[in-house]
């Protein structure tokens, strides 16, 4: 469960101060399937990248999985990302260097497992995207979606209870992102819980809810969930 | 992990091959430069006989002359009077003790194939052989008992022993050296200490000699002198009275035991001196020294500036081309922040990427450093060649210059890249896999 309670997000330069978040409040339970949507500049990146461990904030409360984060080091925050979140992005993230196998591998590495449940990972997971025979193959000799695929097969290699997927059909044409959804929502039901950022209404519909954020506020108006609609 | 790193490394290596050669190009010059300096230096100023090098001892005796004093007073000759040496060889007052000198001559081989040949020797005492360990293929110096009846024995070394008589044991046969019939009692091994500390008057970093004979045979002049000798006084007509001078040419050396040994031997030539005041000699005030083999060297400047000069030029050379892979690996590792900035987001804490890129580090400065001992073994070959014979054993990289270089090049690596992997493990990632 994922808990933020009047977060606030100030980026201060020598001159100026931006709100990025103001007064965020959010539980996203267990299972859920969140989209996020929201005008460019709005604040859903710095949600995302909060929600992540990857950015800190100025204040308010954020516990994840009932812990406090606000309390977590950066080896706390670290080991809370390896553990508990996956990271999909609009523009793959993968390591240009690395085949997709070593890419898979990088959080599993930084998990301390040992080399036969690493690899077992990987086979699985690069399985589970239809990439298993590609494992060999560098980045740059496959397709966006093919890209984005391990990304998601690296994101789900260390079962996180969250995973966090910002534009990740953002780079990619109407059928490879059709095929990326249908993949998102076949992890969602097997008990991941899925927060993602898109401009793509379409595509915010297929969530099980959607929130808006505008100003750095959760649109509360625009709150709903496909259950209650039904 | 470790291992995980190193292939990370590897690959990263690999595929900056161009950025990665320039940075061990950089260490390796660097490097280079400066191991080619040290070992010189290292090598100069090493320890030639280091399980004893603290018993034995170069005697000085300030009889120089009052008004002009030598060396500006700071110290006494470096030489002695053959007139001194001799009294103190009587007086048998040290363990073990020697007075030498650089002789010269021709050596006439008993087989009319082999040509005369010039040759440089040392005339010195029997305890020689045993004070400087000097090692023999065949047979042994010769014993005091020679040196009292001014025996015509010599002791060859290796090399001559190879060109008169074919490498064979040749102690008891005979040749002719300066025109007298000498009798070969022993060959010595290889034997070239660096320095040459036992003679450092003519060149401490000198060949060791053709020939060694009984230093008594100079005063019967079977056996030509050589070498420097400075005198402060007027020499009178003839050969004797030029042995009875004051002129220096002789060395002395004495082997004490222990610290008591050393200062009841300075107590007696204190003593000595004294004696010698009443004959008129010896005006100067007392500065009697005993000189243990690293202070002999250390006082008479046997390492020169010049090669200090050189060495703390080439470590300046270092530290610029460190200062270059610093900025090499600063815009490599920057270059690499939207990697760094995921890795951050998969799980690696800043202690993780800082082991990961120091790791990467180290592999460079270790390749570096294996560029740089080849680059100084060439340059130790351009000094040798340079220098001819004088840098010959000076100039070579043994094992423990090759480690030096390979830690040099590591502790310097991984420090140039602390601040790069400093400013690599602080990149925001957030911001990092928005641009990406």
């Amino acid at each position: 469960m994922l808990v933020m309670k009047n977060i606030n997000k100030i980026f201060q330069t020598a001159d100026i101060q931006t709100h990025a978040l103001r007064d965020f409040n959010l539980t996203v339970n267990e299972g859920d399937f969140l989209s996020v949507t929201g005008p460019s500049g709005s604040g859903k990146t710095t949600f995302l990248n909060i929600a992540g461990l990857l950015e800190t904030y100025t204040n308010g409360e954020f516990t994840l999985d009932g812990e406090d984060v606000g309390k977590l080091n950066d080896n706390g925050r670290s080991r809370m990302r390896n553990q508990k979140i996956g990271f999909i992005f609009q523009s793959f993230n993968l390591i240009p260097d690395l085949n997709l196998f070593d890419n898979v591998d990088v959080p599993l590495r930084y998990r301390g497992f040992d080399a036969k449940e690493r690899k077992r990972r990987i086979e699985e997971n690069l399985e589970r995207v239809g990439l298993a025979s590609r494992m060999k193959h560098l980045p740059s000799q496959l397709s966006g979606g093919q890209q984005q695929r391990v990304a998601i097969a690296r994101a789900l290699a260390t079962d996180p209870r969250f995973l966090l997927a910002d534009e990740p059909t953002g780079n990619l044409d109407s059928e490879m992102a059709q095929g990326v959804m249908s993949l998102l929502e076949e992890i969602n039901q097997q008990g991941t819980t899925i927060i993602m950022v898109t401009h793509d209404a379409i595509l915010a519909e297929r969530a099980s809810r959607t929130i808006q954020v505008k100003d750095g506020r959760v649109s509360e108006l625009e709150i709903f969930t496909q259950q209650a609609i039904a | 992990m470790f291992s995980y790193y190193l292939k990370i490394a590897w690959i990263s290596i690999i595929r900056h091959w161009g950025l990665s050669l320039l940075m061990i190009c950089a260490i390796g010059l660097g490097i280079g430069a400066a191991m080619t300096t040290v070992t010189v230096n290292y090598l100069m100023s090493s320890d030639p006989i280091p399980h004893k090098s603290k018993q034995l001892y170069n005697v000085q005796l300030d009889s120089w002359d009052v008004n002009d004093p030598f060396n500006d007073g700071l110290s006494p000759p470096t030489q002695m009077t053959f007139t001194d040496s001799t009294n103190l060889m009587k007086a048998k007052k040290a363990f073990r003790q020697n007075v030498q000198s650089q002789a010269s001559g021709v050596i006439e081989s008993n087989d009319p194939e082999i040509l005369p040949m010039s040759v440089n020797g040392r005339a010195n005492s029997a305890d020689f052989f045993t004070m400087f360990d000097v090692p023999f293929i065949y047979g042994s110096g010769w014993s005091h008992l020679a040196d009292e009846n001014k025996e015509l024995v010599i002791v060859l070394n290796k090399e001559t022993n190879d060109k008169l008589f074919g490498g064979e044991n040749s102690v008891g046969k005979s040749l002719r050296l300066d025109g007298n019939m000498f009798k070969v009692i022993g060959v010595i091994d290889q034997w070239e200490p660096k320095p040459r500390f036992y003679d450092i008057s003519t060149g401490a970093f000198n060949d060791s000699e053709d020939f060694f004979v009984p230093f008594n045979l100079i005063a019967e002049e079977k056996i030509g002198r050589s070498g420097n000798t400075n005198c402060w006084k007027p020499v009178g007509d003839g050969y004797a009275a030029f042995l009875a001078s004051e002129c220096v040419w002789t060395q002395f050396w004495v082997e004490l035991k222990t610290e008591q040994d050393k200062q009841d031997y300075l107590a007696f030539l204190n003593a000595y001196v004294e004696e010698q005041k009443e004959f008129g000699r010896f005006a100067r005030p007392l500065d009697n020294r005993l000189s243990n083999v690293m202070q002999w060297l250390e006082d008479q400047e046997v390492v020169a500036d010049d090669a200090k000069m050189m060495m703390a030029m080439s470590f300046m050379f270092l530290i610029v081309c460190l200062l270059n892979t610093v900025g090499l690996l600063l815009a490599k590792f920057l270059g690499k922040a939207p990697e760094i900035g995921l890795r951050q987001a998969l799980g690696a804490s800043k202690s993780t990427l800082f082991s990961q890129y120091i790791i990467e580090s180290a592999c460079i400065g270790l390749a570096g450093g294996l560029l740089g001992i080849a680059l100084a073994y060439l340059g130790l070959k351009g000094v040798e060649s340079l220098y001819g014979d004088y840098m010959q054993g000076l100039a070579s990289l043994d094992s423990t210059m090759m480690m030096f270089a390979l830690v040099l090049s590591l502790v310097s690596t991984i420090l140039s890249g602390l601040y790069p992997t400093w400013r690599a493990c602080n990149i925001q990632p957030a911001q990092q896999l928005k641009s990406q």
